[in-house]
């Protein structure tokens, strides 16, 4: 069972990597804000890997311990951990030496709903 | 006779004004790594937009003279939100007071550095103002540094909220100049 949690996990971070690789690029093209000390592609593909595999594991341990209910605890807790964490971008101090941390947020809040995004994309391949 | 003296006293208005431009002090322009830094426990940050004319000669001081603003929208906390705070009414009102100024009526030497007296105009108040700083000479500039304490309420920034934010800031400058 975990191998397929464990392909799933590393397809929606492959996927939500990519978007925001892209959303960076598009992000950059229109704004010019240059944030790439801290939002970089090693750190997109980074934190996007992480974020899903940390999903594959809590999807793996809420079937484990709630069979019947597990899927649906567990896409209310993602569902609840990914909006929350929209505040880490809000309330971040930036270097100094970066300019416009007024647009850090347009940048990043979108962002932190890709792994969410993928990972329920994905669900009709990894779930009969 | 009107003819006869107008190229000697000509000449005497040339000379003179070209003396006094000898006797004006070293004019220095800031280079773009300079830093405004103000800290305290809450919020630190950085200016950008400094302008204006340095005037400094360690050896005429008499004729030395800052007259230099920092452009209060440039304010940078680190923090988006921060900064719209920071530029509106209720704190620095970027739009209706739009720059900092100091501009000294004194300079003079004290210990191993020097002392700028003068006027501090801030979000619409002016007050006199001592601005410590050190002059280090090199080749071709030298660079001026400074650190001092603001207190905002002075300055009627945000006054009815005293407790909001830190009222003491620490201001550091360190501002390189070149001729």
């Amino acid at each position: 069972m975990f191998r397929r949690i464990f392909f799933w996990g590393i397809s929606a971070g492959v996927g939500s990597a990519v978007a925001a690789l892209v959303y960076n690029r598009v992000y950059f093209f229109i704004t010019e804000a240059n944030f790439s000390k801290l939002v970089n592609p090693a750190s997109l593909i980074g934190a996007n890997m992480l974020a899903c595999m940390l999903a594959a594991f809590g999807y793996w341990a809420f079937m484990k311990w709630m069979p019947r209910r597990g899927e649906l605890v567990f896409n209310l807790v993602f569902a609840l951990l990914t909006f929350a964490s929209i505040i880490l971008p809000i309330a971040i101090h930036l270097p100094l030496d970066i300019q416009f941390p007024e647009l850090f947020p347009g940048l990043t809040i979108p962002m932190h709903f890709f792994p969410a995004l993928a990972w329920h994309t994905l669900r009709p391949v990894f779930v009969k | 006779m009107m003819k006869k003296m107008f190229y000697p006293v000509a000449g005497l208005l040339i000379m003179g004004a070209s003396a006094f431009t000898l006797i004006t002090a070293q004019s220095w322009k800031p280079t773009e790594d300079y830093s405004v830094k103000f800290t305290s426990e809450d919020p630190s940050g950085v200016f950008r937009g400094l302008k204006g004319d340095i005037n400094f000669d360690e050896k005429d001081l008499a004729n030395s003279k800052f007259d230099v603003s920092i452009d209060v929208a440039t304010i940078n906390t680190g923090n988006g939100m921060k900064n719209t705070h920071a530029k509106s009414a209720q704190w620095l009102d970027a739009e209706k007071y739009p720059v900092i100024r100091f501009t000294s009526s004194s300079i003079s030497a004290v210990g191993a550095g020097y002392e700028a007296k003068g006027t501090l105009e801030m979000h619409g108040v002016k007050k006199d103002f001592v601005m410590p700083f050190t002059f280090q000479k090199g080749d071709n500039g030298g660079i001026f540094t400074s650190g001092f304490s603001i207190n905002r309420l002075d300055f009627d920034v945000n006054k009815a909220e005293p407790a909001h934010g830190a009222a003491v800031l620490k201001v550091d400058l360190s501002v390189p100049v070149t001729r």
